[in-house]
């Protein structure tokens, strides 16, 4: 991708994702919980809480502390006439191309968390996929909608 | 044709036979649970329920009534809810005249109208005399208004080059099909069904006593090949009805596929709404040297809203290239292509195997298996490498090739203005060994449809992603970027050309 055009995702996107991780992930925390409620603590099922608490507790740690910041240092999108260029992951990262031609519509969405932080998303769907582009600043994810709808009606053609 | 008229009483019947084929599952389920239990009046209810579905047929043909006036087909129906329908002449796409087993008893056709949205997708009239659907068609077609001469004339000139699917072929292609697994697996559930109405009947016990005695060993072997054999005989059968009287006719700007003995199936297929077309070499049709050959069609599909048709069921993979070059000229290419680098062989193995071996060291001491089992880990391993050797990737100004296999090799032909993304990922071994995917969205039916090939290095996967980012109409004087080693051809193309 051509980095000088490429635009970044709002920083205080590792916020929503921090919090959003903290409060999502923590269903996970109650498995070991719950095993332990069931088993109770004998020296074979002492082990298997430990793990369990282990291994969920790291990877709780991990998706809120160190995947959020990762996630947007390797995210980057780029729009241009005639297409929109997408660039992301952290484990495994993906360059996706989409057409101008090929957009059927251009969405802005905003889940409560959003809001709160002043975000918004674009969804960007063509006839056979749904692609998102998360945590915009509100104004940009308008300016980008609109940006997106305008080139894409230029592209006017059929499927 | 301007008044409001009803449909043929026979159409009556039609629906209630649709509603019975739509809810056969239940209708067995409650045979069979019916059956089993002793208080339950039996008979009653499903005379009583056949009754209910005929009233209910009837009813909905009572109130469907239908028009065309100012070259906008009107439809009211609805038992309930009364619900209006109208399609005007410049939103219909293709009116399909067909005929099942009840219509052609009667003399009857049915017509079938199509518009180009994806939701709202058609008006079907069930039955109606064919001089009334010829009526229709007119009053709908794009020209109707100018008479009636012209319209006849016209439908003879388009009659175009038409290939059917020769007897042998029609033979091959049911006794290889891949419907096997799918009838082996009604079949078991249904044993499961009804294995304790046997086992409670005189039945079994006068099966036994016939057979000669012998060990439990022999019974099951004898059990499981009779299950095969009959579940092949299912799906013999039943792609033989499916494709039976297969054809498909080139016309001016549209293909039209018809196929079914008993049920017609009648699919109109305009060019422009062709995505991609795949061409997949079964694992049992592989050998003999055959392949289907199917298209991805945007917004009409069959009824699970997927947009795969089958162009061609079964040909021998020599004539690919006549059938295509025939039916739709645009898609008969060649392009340069490229493979994965040797070192993802081992990639490709470890996938297919990890699972596969695992699965069954865990299992053989526990169950104490014999080894012949750890014949299921050499043939994942051989499978890897064919999944390996199969996969490629072309591309040129217009089209970009794939070929990958999952169980049957498909090479897929997409144009490159029908496609809805693109995109190279890499996950962190893959880019440890500097290797990528690539995947690329088409739109098919309802959803969409995607063609891969996984671990190409990664600098081809880059290349290619520039190649698509070009302004993609007019680059007829660039030179791919990297060098695509070999010719490929279809189905069969070979890496030596």
């Amino acid at each position: 991708m051509d980095k000088t055009s490429s635009k970044k995702l709002s920083p205080r996107a590792i916020g929503v994702w921090r919090l959003g991780n903290a409060a999502g992930n923590a269903i996970f925390l109650g498995i070991p919980a719950v095993y332990y409620s069931v088993f109770g603590l004998n020296s074979f099922h002492f082990w298997i809480v430990i793990a369990l608490s282990v291994i969920f507790l790291s990877f709780w740690v991990l998706s809120v502390f160190v995947i959020p910041p990762l996630r947007w240092k390797n995210w980057r999108y780029s729009i241009d006439q005639d297409e929109i260029d997408l660039l992301r992951g952290v484990l495994v990262s993906t360059e996706t191309l989409i057409p101008l031609s090929r957009v059927q519509h251009v969405d802005t969405r905003q889940g409560p968390l959003l809001r709160w932080y002043g975000l918004s998303s674009v969804t960007i769907s063509t006839a056979a996929t749904t692609h998102e582009i998360p945590c915009l600043d509100q104004v940009i994810a308008d300016r980008v909608r609109k940006e997106i709808s305008t080139y894409a009606r230029l592209a006017e053609e059929d499927v | 044709m301007f008044e409001f008229q009803r449909q043929h009483p026979i159409a009556a019947i039609s629906r209630a036979f649709g509603l019975i084929r739509g809810n056969l599952i239940t209708i067995f389920v409650f045979l069979i649970v019916g059956a089993r239990s002793e208080s339950f009046p039996f008979l009653t209810w499903i005379g009583g329920g056949f009754a209910l579905l005929v009233i209910i047929g009837i009813l909905d043909w009572w109130r469907f009534l239908f028009k065309v006036e100012d070259g906008e087909l009107h439809i009211k129906r609805g038992i309930f809810v009364r619900k209006n329908l109208y399609l005007t002449r410049d939103r219909v796409q293709v009116i399909d005249i067909s005929s099942g087993v009840i219509q052609r008893l009667f003399g009857l056709v049915k017509v079938d109208i199509q518009t180009a949205g994806s939701t709202s997708r058609a008006a079907l009239i069930e039955a109606v005399p064919q001089s009334t659907a010829q009526h229709i068609k007119l009053l709908l077609s794009k020209n109707g208004e100018n008479g009636t001469e012209d319209e006849t004339q016209e439908s003879i000139e388009k009659e175009g080059q038409t290939f059917g699917l020769p007897g042998k072929d029609l033979l091959i292609a049911a006794s290889t099909s891949g419907r096997f697994g799918i009838a082996l697996s009604i079949l078991g559930t249904l044993f499961s069904q009804i294995e304790p109405l046997i086992r409670e009947s005189d039945l079994f016990e006068q099966l036994f006593g016939m057979l000669p005695s012998q060990t439990d060993g022999f019974m099951i072997a004898a059990i499981i090949v009779l299950f095969i054999v009959v579940a092949w005989l299912i799906s013999f059968f039943s792609t033989l009805f499916m494709y039976g009287d297969f054809k498909v006719e080139v016309r001016e700007d549209e293909l039209v596929i018809s196929r079914g003995i008993f049920e017609k199936k009648r699919i109109t297929v305009p060019y422009k709404r062709i995505q991609a077309l795949y061409v997949t070499e079964g694992i049992i049709r592989q050998p003999l040297g055959f392949c289907s050959i199917y298209i991805d069609s945007a917004g009409y599909g069959d009824e699970k809203g997927s947009g795969s048709i089958v162009l061609f069921p079964l040909l021998h993979h020599s004539k690919v290239h006549s059938l295509l070059q025939n039916l739709v000229p645009h898609y008969n290419v060649h392009t340069p292509g490229l493979k994965p680098p040797k070192r993802a062989i081992r990639r490709y193995i470890i996938r297919s195997a990890f699972f596969l071996t695992l699965i069954t060291s865990i299992l053989y001491w526990p169950l104490g298996l014999t080894n012949w089992i750890w014949l299921i880990p050499v043939i994942s391993v051989w499978w890897g490498w064919q999944k390996y050797k199969d996969a490629a990737i072309g591309w040129d100004s217009e089209n970009v090739i794939i070929r990958n296999r999952v169980l049957s090799k498909k090479t897929a032909i997409i144009k490159r203005d029908r496609i809805q993304d693109s995109s190279v990922s890499s996950s962190w071994i893959q880019r440890f060994r500097n290797l990528c995917t690539t995947e690329v969205h088409v739109a098919s039916g309802d959803h969409g449809s995607s063609f891969n090939i996984q671990d190409i290095e990664r600098g081809d996967g880059a290349t290619y992603l520039e190649e698509m980012r070009k302004e993609r109409y007019k680059s007829e004087e660039k030179e791919p970027a990297t060098q695509l080693e070999f010719s490929l051809t279809l189905p069969a193309w070979s890496e030596n050309q």
